[in-house]
């Protein structure tokens, strides 16, 4: 067969993969946005849902995914950013290194489901904190650890070494390095990553539906339960009976998604454009 | 184990630096330094945490109902009281290799594509609208096939839409981020050269994909297809909204199953005694399945650099 | 390890960002455990309330209706958990709870426990199919042979060649637990079937399925599907408040000795047109006033 004609179809269907993946996700958001954009009002964004079929709004359940995302964001950030800190410029290579990163790609790749069933036995009912945001974030953060883990390591090492050099030049201790010229060099990366990490908390359904409860409630202190958005949708489309309501959640988890996903890019290109 | 390489690493390091500090600031060093330690094994104690108190709840599924009459059992029914996770466990692999034989391809091509044929401008609207697809929730996912895709394979297989077609077309747009990433990284640490040396025989851009670049990046490429796997294995929301979630063996692409994941989450809300036992078995058993497959990938990348 | 984050001053000021990164999670942190102290603090006893245990058939309308009932008396508190029609029975005779919910009528042996019996409303289920499946009438024998993977296609029932979908509710459901009950007996439910857990679904299913049949309370029947006639009773309000329609149940309020004071109160809330004709029936129940509004 001609080499050329080969070439062609070969590279046809790599635009088609191509265009399917865009096509897929532009069919999911615009889906999305059309059904709920009609959903979409400050009733809906701030008042609570009233009835067996939750009419009205989605207010508390805003407020219990925000709160449950800043909470594991306060527990994972100076235990995942110091953990980078140690991995990128202390740990000598060795077998307890070895094991640290096996573990962390463990945790990155577990299955949301296990770190639900792990919440609720551990949190929930071991240490009797009950269905609550405070179980909800630290099962999070144990989901996010790795993310943030990785992602530090990635700016830290990627800040490069003759600024270190410099200031060890100048008399400075490891610490006073990585704290003063190190961690600020890489910083817009580090917060990158802990961005795109509280995009994933923001749309995790498995974890949190075992570990904070389902009942709607407007969370105050950490120790009280509430329903996130995703559970809330979850719900609401499995119950079938309110679709409007899941679809208005729907288009506001995406927007959450998307207002997560673009800032981290957009923090990403200043950073380089800084840089460069 | 943590404190270990702690003994074992102050005293080189204070051979070395301790003319240069004082010994207040090496104090102070040696001390953050184990603070920094105790955080990066935070990841370890992790894993053993969920091993221990996932596993201590799955443990005595050993005697009730035995492991044996657990793993292969062929009937799971809760109110008959049998526990049997093999169809389950088929329900899952059936989904996986589904999504897998979909979406592999797709999620390969769209990395070749990104790395070898996008122009710049074209690529900088192809990536993001990967790494989004990552981020969408998987609850969205399953609700849009619920509502859009369910009816669709409802009028093809002429039943009610829900089983592992259906599933699998989603979950295989799910895992295309996760392998279509990992591929580009693969294609982009290819040797530099070869590429250019195959365009400078004469090849085509066909050609060169297909001869030199997939068999350079195979390694890589082969463990982003395990990685995709074991986030198929272990979605969870969007299985349980499109798979039916009935417990039988597998009967054709159109009839309704059930996997590990879905399962769980499913009859969690009220199990109880042995029930709840058996949920907690399964993910230890789901957990081991992952761990396995990041160690076969640890294994794989290995066996390259000593060759 | 205060002093170890806070060493000699110095240094640009440019460069103590991450430690004061640091330093404000550690203040959150504090302050949320503080937070949460105090809400422990708040959480005592209020001298007003009332305890419903029991059914989780009855669990959404009591749980709404008790959410209702606080906001007009605000310090009155109502506290509903779903453990069951049996444990609810047990522990409002034991005293240990006000009000016991229960879908199912008491058992000979539970008679001498001196529960009254306020019925709070009707709980139907319709038997429904795709609305251009010719399938009308069934017999409860039928519809059990159905559920149970015996008969499997459509014309065994005297309709079109064509294999029946089954729909099922997952075991956590009400309703699955009423039709298992009332329709299943000793049979158990064909395992082949969908699970679906939700009501809304089950009806989206059949509505576009030619062969599918599942089963919904009566209140969410509407015109995109078909409810069937089970022997020969067609599903409606009356035949279910006169007693005649087979797979319907009432859902039960037991009460220690006649209902007093704040609980008695709570159940004619319960009774008022307020929970009756909008919460039970957008639980899908038919209200019990509904008999004295059709003159049974």
């Amino acid at each position: 067969m001609d080499k050329r004609l080969t070439n062609r179809i070969a590279v046809s269907f790599l635009w088609f993969c191509a265009a399917t993946t865009v096509a897929v996700l532009g069919a999911v958001i615009l889906y999305v946005f059309v059904n709920g954009i009609g959903q979409l009002s400050p009733a809906f964004i701030f008042t609570k849902p009233h009835g067996v079929n939750f009419e009205g709004g989605i207010g508390p359940t805003i407020v219990s995914t925000l709160y449950v995302t800043a909470l594991a964001m306060l527990i994972v950030t100076p235990i995942g950013v110091l953990a980078a800190v140690y991995l990128a410029e202390y740990a000598v290579q060795g077998r307890l290194v070895r094991i640290i990163r096996f573990a962390a790609d463990s945790l990155a790749s577990v299955p949301s489901i296990i770190m639900g069933l792990f919440g609720l036995a551990l949190f929930v009912e071991s240490m009797h904190i009950g269905f609550s945001m405070i179980s909800a974030a630290l099962a999070l953060s144990f989901l996010m650890l790795p993310i943030v883990m990785r992602t530090t390591e990635e700016a830290i090492r990627a800040v490069p070494r003759y600024i270190r050099w410099g200031s060890y030049g100048l008399g400075a201790s490891k610490w006073q390095t990585v704290s003063r010229v190190v961690l600020p060099a890489a910083m817009s990366r580090i917060l990158t990553g802990l961005i795109l990490a509280s995009g994933r908390a923001v749309g995790e359904t498995a974890v949190v539906i075992f570990t904070m409860g389902q009942a709607i409630h407007l969370p105050i202190s950490p120790l009280e339960s509430g329903r996130p958005m995703t559970v809330h949708l979850y719900m609401l489309a499995m119950e079938g009976i309110n679709l409007p309501a899941a679809y208005g959640t729907a288009l506001l988890l995406m927007i959450m998604i998307l207002f997560f996903n673009l800032t981290a890019r957009w923090l990403l290109r200043r950073n380089r454009r800084m840089q460069g | 184990m943590a404190d270990q390489p702690i003994t074992t690493g102050a005293p080189a390091e204070k051979k070395s630096t301790l003319k240069l500090m004082s010994k207040a600031t090496y104090a102070k060093e040696a001390a953050l330094r184990s603070v920094f330690l105790v955080c990066a094994t935070v990841a370890v104690a992790g894993v053993a945490l969920i091993f221990v108190f996932v596993g201590v709840r799955g443990w005595p599924i050993i005697q009730d109902p035995g492991l044996g009459a657990f793993l292969f059992g062929k009937v799971w029914s809760s109110s008959a009281g049998e526990f049997g996770i093999l169809p389950l466990v088929t329900g899952t692999f059936a989904i996986t290799i589904g999504s897998l034989v979909l979406g592999a391809p797709l999620a390969v091509g769209t990395a070749v594509f990104l790395s070898e044929i996008a122009s710049p401008k074209v690529r900088s609207i192809v990536r993001p609208a990967v790494e989004l697809l990552a981020g969408v929730p998987s609850v969205v996912y399953g609700f849009f096939g619920l509502i859009i895709l369910r009816p669709i394979i409802a009028d093809i297989t002429g039943g009610l839409g829900f089983g592992p077609l259906t599933a699998s077309i989603v979950l295989a747009v799910m895992i295309v981020p996760t392998i279509a990433t990992l591929t580009e990284d693969a294609l982009g640490s290819v040797v530099p050269g070869i590429r250019e040396a195959s365009y400078a025989m004469g090849a085509t851009t066909w050609q060169t994909i297909h001869k030199v670049l997939l068999p350079a990046a195979s390694v890589g490429i082969i463990d982003a297809v395990i990685l995709g796997m074991g986030r198929a294995v272990g979605e969870t929301m969007a299985v349980v909204m499109l798979a039916g979630n009935a417990p039988q063996f597998f009967k054709g692409p159109g009839e309704p199953i059930s996997t590990l994941t879905s399962q769980i989450v499913i009859d969690m809300s009220y199990a109880s005694g042995t029930h709840r036992t058996a949920l907690f078995a399964m993910a230890v058993i789901l957990f081991l399945i992952s761990m396995g497959l990041v160690a076969l990938v640890r294994l794989i990348s290995s066996r390259k650099e000593t060759r | 390890m205060a002093k170890h984050t806070c060493p000699r001053a110095g240094g640009s000021p440019l460069h103590t960002r991450p430690r004061a990164v640091v330093c404000a999670g550690l203040v959150c942190v504090l302050v949320g455990a503080m937070l949460s102290l105090v809400g422990c603090g708040e959480n005592g006893s209020k001298a007003d309330e009332v305890i419903v245990n029991g059914s989780t058939t009855i669990l959404p309308i009591a749980e709404i209706a008790a959410e209702q009932y606080m906001e007009e008396n605000p310090d009155i508190s109502v506290l509903v958990s779903g453990v069951g029609s049996s444990a609810g029975i047990e522990t409002v005779s034991k005293g240990s709870s006000d009000i016991g919910a229960s879908s199912r009528d008491l058992k000979p042996e539970e008679a001498p426990l001196g529960l009254i019996d306020t019925p709070i409303a009707y709980d139907a289920i319709a038997v429904i199919v795709n609305p251009d499946n010719p399938v009308r009438e069934l017999t409860t024998e039928q519809v059990r042979g159905i559920f149970s993977g015996r008969i499997t296609n459509w014309n065994e029932l005297g309709g079109p060649d064509l294999d029946i979908g089954l729909v099922n509710r997952d075991e956590a459901s009400g309703t699955r637990e009423a039709f298992k009950k009332i329709v299943m007996g000793d049979e158990s439910f064909y395992i082949g079937a969908v699970i679906l857990p939700g009501t809304g679904q089950v009806r989206a299913v059949v509505t576009d399925a030619p062969g599918a049949v599942g089963y919904i309370s009566l209140g969410f029947v509407n015109d995109d599907i078909k409810a069937v006639t089970i022997d020969g009773i067609v599903p409606s309000e009356e035949a279910v408040v006169a007693g005649t329609y087979p797979i319907s149940r009432i859902l039960h309020c037991f009460t220690k000795g006649a209902p007093e004071g704040l609980i008695k109160d709570f159940l004619d809330y319960m009774l008022s047109p307020a929970v009756q004709d909008s919460i039970v029936r957008d639980a899908g129940f038919i209200p019990i006033t509904a008999k004295e509004a059709l003159g049974g």
